[in-house]
């Protein structure tokens, strides 16, 4: 059976490449803004539903869950119905449910952060209405994936799917761990987890760590394991190595966790079997890395013409340096230094900007002219604007957090030689304001190139000239024939 | 009448939520639960709505421009 012959759901993906589009402004408007007020306090306004607490989550669930969430469920449903050649599994209606359902999630959860309610768990605020309406639309999700896997009309499932459907399950599991909370009444958006303390700690950086393995990784994975071989025409450099690739990833990730809470009440044990994990990750995150780059041997040339691409092999790049510089901070040694500053925050951003957005702007690039049948993208220049904007603009965030992080970590063990410590803390808050404001700056960068990219994907889809030409017209065939394209 | 079950289905499934969320605001007891409640039966409704217009969308063959499904 060929392709034509199939009748794929691209309904739902469109909707949810327009939702990632939106949210991605959205999320990174709310990081421009957090950075100015980090950096100008004023900035806060002085109101309750503005400050930088409230803010936060609203920033960080918008890039990870809306903007990140929407591109993964917009490509992975992509993806699967091409890789196994089936329609999704339960129909319309279940796939607009799962669509407009999360897209509620999001709304409510961010309304519910502004208004002040957050059970406190970093990444997982939402109250536990919301938690068990997410359930709802995640279990579906899973059942929608994993049926049209088992309806596939290919013999193989793709790597790119076995990713994805790691991420389903392992998603499902560490949400209903972490979120495991006894409600004060059913009427009431306040609830207890139920495990107190360090094991609370230990829980939420289990969950914490593997929605950044399993959700901003495995997912994203996913995405360049089938977009970078489209895009490139060249197959995976090597489809042995993608399947080590994925068994040594999700199983190394799992035992990272601790790696957050070293110097803590956590077990010493316990810190070091994270630490060890996560240097291990090395091997498996270099490999796939690799396999992502490799995979463009003889058509480098590609680089030069096509931004999307171009995105998609970044992104790469910072996936294998974000790799590289996660086990480095989870060395008790080096953490040390590190935690508690803004390296962290640069880390994260290397990983948020440079991996899980670049990958998802290459994965947006191409889905926008298939998707709406056209025959190009609006504009390559504009696409190299925004890549070379947003590139400038992840440079400035992330060394500016190196240095404000790497001083911070500093000044606050510096001792004079009374054995007193040398600055106090507001000094050190001092020091790194001109550093927040090149954050600040970097953020505005990256806001501008998505802003771009809106204009240039609006005008893919509605401009004349990205229209597909006409087909010729079909003489000496009878019309029959040339309907049924034979 | 030629109804997809899967319409059946999550149509039924919107109902319960729609209806978990009018009791969930009547009893609330503070503004979240008051707002999602409200909203979720609000979602419930309009997402019914849009089950039946696109139930009979496909019977007159008048889909909406852009949708590509059967």
């Amino acid at each position: 059976m060929s392709d034509a012959a199939i009748q794929y759901n691209e309904d739902v993906v469109k909707k949810f490449v327009i939702a990632a589009i939106f949210w991605a402004v959205v999320a990174f408007l709310v990081g421009v803004v957090l950075a100015g007020q980090l950096a100008w306090p004023v900035a806060n306004l002085g109101l309750p539903f503005t400050n930088f607490g409230r803010l936060r989550p609203v920033h960080t669930s918008a890039a990870i869950f809306a903007f990140g969430g929407s591109a993964l469920f917009a490509t992975s449903f992509y993806i699967v119905q091409r890789t196994c050649r089936a329609r999704l599994f339960g129909g319309e209606a279940l796939a607009n449910f799962i669509f407009w359902g999360y897209q509620f999630f999001i709304v409510m959860a961010a309304l519910s952060y502004v208004m002040g309610f957050s059970q406190g768990q970093e990444y997982a605020e939402p109250e536990w209405h919301l938690d068990l309406f997410l359930t709802l639309i995640w279990v579906l999700y899973g059942v929608v994936f994993i049926g049209t896997v088992l309806m596939r009309k290919e013999p193989h499932i793709y790597v790119a799917n076995w990713f994805f459907i790691a991420m389903i399950l392992t998603i499902a599991v560490l949400h209903l761990g972490n979120n495991s909370a006894m409600p004060v009444s059913l009427f009431t958006a306040k609830s207890y987890n139920v495990a107190s303390g360090v094991q609370n700690a230990m829980i939420q950086w289990w969950y914490g760590h593997n929605a950044v393995g399993f959700f901003l990784t495995a997912g994203f994975l996913g995405m360049m394991y089938y977009f970078i071989p489209k895009a490139s025409g060249r197959p995976i450099y090597s489809y042995r190595i993608s399947i080590v690739h994925f068994w040594s990833l999700v199983f190394m990730y799992i035992w990272a966790g601790p790696h957050h809470l070293h110097y803590t009440a956590l077990p010493d044990w316990t810190q070091t079997l994270g630490m060890a994990f996560s240097i291990m990750l090395w091997m498996p995150s270099w490999g796939g890395m690799i396999n992502g780059i490799m995979t463009l041997s003889g058509a480098w040339d590609k680089l030069r013409t096509d931004a999307g691409l171009r995105f998609s092999v970044t992104a790469v790049g910072f996936y294998g340096m974000s790799t590289f510089e996660g086990p480095v901070m989870s060395i008790r040694g080096v953490n040390a230094l590190s935690h508690y500053t803004d390296w962290g925050i640069g880390h994260v951003h290397s990983g948020a900007l440079g991996w899980v957005a670049f990958i998802s702007f290459g994965a947006l690039y191409y889905l926008v002219p298939v998707l709406w049948k056209r025959e190009r993208l609006y504009s390559q220049k504009l696409a190299a604007w925004h890549f070379w904007i947003a590139t400038l603009g992840i440079v400035l965030y992330i060394t500016s957090m190196w240095v404000a992080g790497i001083m911070q970590g500093l000044m606050w063990r510096a001792y004079d030689q009374f054995g007193f410590l040398q600055y106090s803390f507001s000094e050190s808050v001092m020091a790194v304001h001109p550093y927040y404001v090149i954050r600040f700056t970097g953020g505005v960068f990256f806001l501008l190139g998505s802003l771009i990219m809106v204009y240039n994907m609006i005008q893919t889809v509605r401009s004349p000239t990205t229209a597909r030409p006409a087909a010729e017209p079909q003489t000496g065939l009878p019309i029959g024939t040339a309907m049924a394209g034979a | 009448m030629d109804i997809q079950v899967s319409d059946v289905i999550v149509g039924l499934l919107m109902s319960v939520l729609g209806l978990i969320g009018l009791f969930m605001a009547a009893g609330a007891t503070d503004d979240a639960i008051y707002v999602f409640g409200l909203s979720l039966a609000g979602f419930a409704v309009v997402f019914v709505l849009g089950l039946i217009r696109r139930h009979f969308d496909r019977q007159s063959g008048t889909m909406p421009k852009g949708t590509d499904y059967v």
